[in-house]
């Protein structure tokens, strides 16, 4: 009878717990790279001004592995309730669909996209010891010897390998990809007059730009970026309609019901602009996105996919 | 030489500066710095201990909280997390044979027959004094060399790196102290087992067999623990009649007279060797400990007791890997380029924190730069008193009857290897390391020349073809004479070959082998 009693007074609860509004537990936000990167951290100061609006605990939970598509697919697969979201980034969205042939998710029709939260340029920065002052001097160099500079970048099928595909394809030159494990050790290669140029994310980019060891050429932004505003475009380097960034948001499970999606946008808003928060990502190289309500990220998703499926086949980049 | 010391003076200041702090709403005034010190180094040492939890899954799990610390307390609090984990990473290769990280690897192999032996405390207290000696000389150095140093590192191209490793891999058969043939298998089981993964240069995934998981190769700690701690686990439980029990032998606690005389050279070349690798970003630190104890292999008198507890065995790594794991930041404090992954945590903490890392922070925010150095020094200081007092309780563990303790080393290793990316799978993967190490214990192969193999390989895989690639495939990039670095250390490579080689001083080897087991 106890038992009985206990079991009612549990089921009572866990029926009022339903009706009540979203969130009524803790959330989970995976970020699928491992611990300390550029989207964990601000997955990690985003978990903390979303614990103070929503009330509810919010776990960051690390699920590295395969390029962050396992990461992606756990959310993709996962309960649509609102309670569990992913870090989701150019990689797993545009890009890998393209790189990996077996995805195992799709990234329009198995997930929701609920708010951009950053979008850094990549610059394109040339070694010291290269003569090329500007981007024009720099597309007359690589024609006058073909095939004799290098390109750096993190990994193969980064935005820095694609961004630097681009300029070839747009420049019609020939430069030789050396991927690397990162943008750093490639960085350093640079600095020592090993490889010859890289499009570097601004962050990683910016401290060796200010001490001069690097030289930077252009954004790759359509806008200038405010943290260096006296470098040019692409765009106005002469590489009209040159507009890359690498960029990462918040998406859930593609059927999470509707108002759920809202007042999560709402709230990761309200926490992009809170002045701390602001600065913190104003700090990794992001001015504030243009791009704000769910709808306007899923076209935003819809158009990248589209550019770097074009751009990936081209590059020859793959990945089993 | 004077302006160091003024720069030091700057540093010793800010670290033991009175700060008005409100806790609690309650508003005091506090040495602030030091304190963020001390909690560093003492969250440091105990996710050392722990297997599995390394310094970069803690720093990225307390960087929002540091952003409401000043600049300067945050990176003292993350700088004393690091060097506190490589102090606390020796405790439990000690006393279980767990390396929780890879610098450890090398202090499992005498740490370890010393505690079963009996002599865990002195090898805690050598490993504790070397680690603070190489700390406080290496301190110095970044705070004297840090520039000229870090133009020496962008020296090491991919050409460089590769004939680097090449001496590291030859070396690693040194390692070993049984058969030379079962050595070269281990390395090269470990070769094999470093290519899981995806490749570097074109994307392709290697030996996965469609598990996602494997798609971003094997983690260190998975093999390390499942080769090492596992394989220790069921080799002990075997053994019916004599199961090895510490409790009678824990013995006295700290080294004898003649342990210290011999561990003050081992140090000094532990120190020497860690500080200099230390610098290169990408595996340089890591090649400092292994390096560290060939080196003393070869030139200790002692030499035949190697891998059977020899003090120096302890020595020499724990002061190798403190020493690199100091002049690491200075890549990072000279170039802004980060040489580990922790490193570049500390570029991400002070990004946040709106410091562009570099050699403007230097002449910028003098405060901060000397007062991270100095720092680093007190830390070390906190660190070997906290950790000398410590090892009478450490060695009440091994008084824990097995039954208690195994079970509650496998938890701690599932915890750790399940915490690194949350995926069940890795458990199982150590346990089938477990039994692979079970299996090179009955065959008589050791673990150590896999790991390094393991660690190597994928790394010098890298290289060589980075370097392929930059030379348009000319193999000899290598040994050009516009590449002096990287043709000394093939040259260096060749003639440990040669000496392994030669059959006279192989049959010497053999014979002192034989006298070995006699004794």
């Amino acid at each position: 009878m106890k038992r009985f009693l206990l079991f009612v007074a549990l089921a009572a609860a866990a029926g009022a717990a339903a009706a009540q509004a979203w969130p009524s537990r803790p959330l989970r936000l995976v970020a699928p790279y491992a611990a300390g990167g550029p989207i964990d951290i601000s997955a990690r100061l985003l978990a903390a001004k979303l614990q103070e609006s929503l009330g509810q605990p919010v776990v960051v939970e690390n699920r590295p592995g395969a390029g962050g598509n396992i990461g992606v697919d756990l959310i993709a697969k996962g309960p649509a309730d609102g309670y569990s979201l992913v870090m989701s980034a150019i990689a797993t969205l545009a890009i890998n669909p393209s790189l990996y042939p077996g995805l195992p998710y799709d990234p329009l029709r198995d997930l929701r996209h609920v708010t951009l939260l950053v979008q850094v340029p990549n610059v394109l920065v040339v070694s010291n010891d290269l003569p090329a002052k500007n981007v024009q001097e720099l597309v007359a160099l690589a024609k006058a010897r073909p095939g004799k500079l290098d390109f750096g970048s993190g990994s193969s099928g980064s935005t820095g390998h694609l961004a630097g595909e681009m300029f070839k394809m747009m420049t019609g030159t020939y430069l030789v990809h050396i991927p690397y494990k990162g943008s750093a050790p490639a960085l350093a290669d640079m600095m020592a007059g090993r490889i010859h140029l890289m499009f570097d994310n601004l962050a990683s980019a910016l401290p060796s730009i200010k001490s001069d060891k690097v030289r930077a050429l252009a954004v790759t932004t359509l806008k200038r970026s405010s943290f260096l505003p006296e470098l040019p475009t692409m765009d106005e380097a002469g590489l009209k309609g040159f507009d890359m960034t690498t960029w990462w948001g918040v998406s859930v499970a593609a059927k999470t019901p509707q108002p759920v999606v809202e007042r999560l946008s709402a709230e990761i808003l309200k926490a992009m602009a809170a002045p701390d928060f602001k600065e913190r990502l104003h700090n990794m190289g992001s001015d504030a996105p243009a791009i704000r309500t769910p709808e306007q990220f899923t076209s935003f998703v819809a158009a990248e996919l589209k550019t770097y499926t074009e751009l990936v086949k081209r590059s020859g980049a793959k990945a089993d | 030489m004077e302006g160091i010391f003024a720069n030091l003076g700057i540093g010793f200041v800010e670290v033991f500066k009175l700060q008005a702090v409100t806790i609690a709403g309650m508003s005091m005034t506090l040495p602030f710095n030091i304190l963020m010190c001390l909690i560093g180094v003492i969250l440091g040492t105990l996710i050392g201990v722990l297997p599995g939890i390394g310094p970069v899954a803690t720093i990225a799990m307390l960087l929002p909280v540091t952003f409401n610390l000043s600049p300067i307390a945050a990176l003292i609090m993350l700088a004393g997390i690091y060097y506190g984990a490589q102090y606390g990473g020796s405790t439990s290769a000690i006393l279980v044979n767990l390396p929780g990280e890879s610098s450890s690897v090398v202090t499992c192999l005498d740490g370890y027959q010393m505690a079963r032996r009996g002599r865990a405390g002195p090898a805690l207290a050598t490993a504790a004094l070397a680690s603070f000696f190489a700390g406080c000389v290496s301190t110095l150095i970044v705070a004297m060399f840090a520039p000229p140093l870090a133009e020496v590192a962008l020296k090491f191209g991919p050409a460089e790196y590769f004939s680097l490793m090449v001496l590291g891999l030859v070396s690693a058969v040194v390692l070993a102290h049984g058969s030379l043939i079962k050595a070269i298998a281990m390395v090269i089981l470990g070769l094999l087992l470093g290519l899981v993964g995806t490749d570097v240069n074109s994307g392709v995934l290697r030996f996965a067999f469609g598990i996602s998981e494997m798609a971003d190769g094997i983690g260190f700690v998975t093999v390390a623990m499942g080769m090492f701690g596992i394989a220790e686990i069921i080799g002990n439980l075997e053994q019916k009649e004599h199961r090895e029990v510490f409790t009678d032998k824990v013995g006295h606690l700290w080294p004898t007279k003649d342990d210290f005389k011999r561990i003050i050279g081992p140090t000094l070349r532990g120190t020497a060797l860690g500080s200099a690798l230390g610098i290169l970003p990408g595996g340089g630190a890591l090649l400092a400990s292994f390096g560290a104890y060939t080196l003393e292999k070869k030139v200790s008198k002692n030499a035949h007791e190697f891998g059977k507890g020899a003090i120096e065995g302890v020595a020499a790594p724990e002061s190798a890997n403190n020493a690199g794991a100091q002049t690491s930041f200075i890549p990072l404090l000279t170039l802004g380029i980060p040489s580990n992954a922790v490193m570049a945590l500390m570029i991400g903490a002070m990004m946040i924190q709106g410091i562009a890392p570099g050699p403007q922070v230097m002449t910028e925010r003098p405060q901060l730069f000397w007062g991270m150095i100095a720092s680093m020094w007190v830390g070390n200081l906190m660190l070997v008193l906290l950790n000398l007092p410590m090892i009478g309780l450490w060695i009440k563990l091994l008084t824990v009857p097995y039954r208690i303790l195994y079970p509650s080393i496998l938890l701690f290793m599932a915890v750790g290897v399940f915490s690194i990316s949350n995926q069940p799978f890795d458990c199982f993967l150590m346990a089938l390391f477990g039994l692979l190490g079970y299996v090179c214990v009955k065959l008589e192969c050791e673990p150590a020349p896999l790991i390094l193999g393991f660690i190597l390989g994928p790394l010098m895989e890298e290289n060589l073809r980075r370097a392929m690639l930059l030379s348009r495939g000319d193999p000899f990039v290598f040994i050009s004479p516009s590449k002096p670095i990287s043709l000394g250390f093939l040259a260096a490579s060749a003639l440990l070959l040669i000496i392994i080689a030669l059959p006279a001083l192989r049959k010497k080897r053999e014979e002192a082998f034989a006298a070995e087991e006699q004794a």
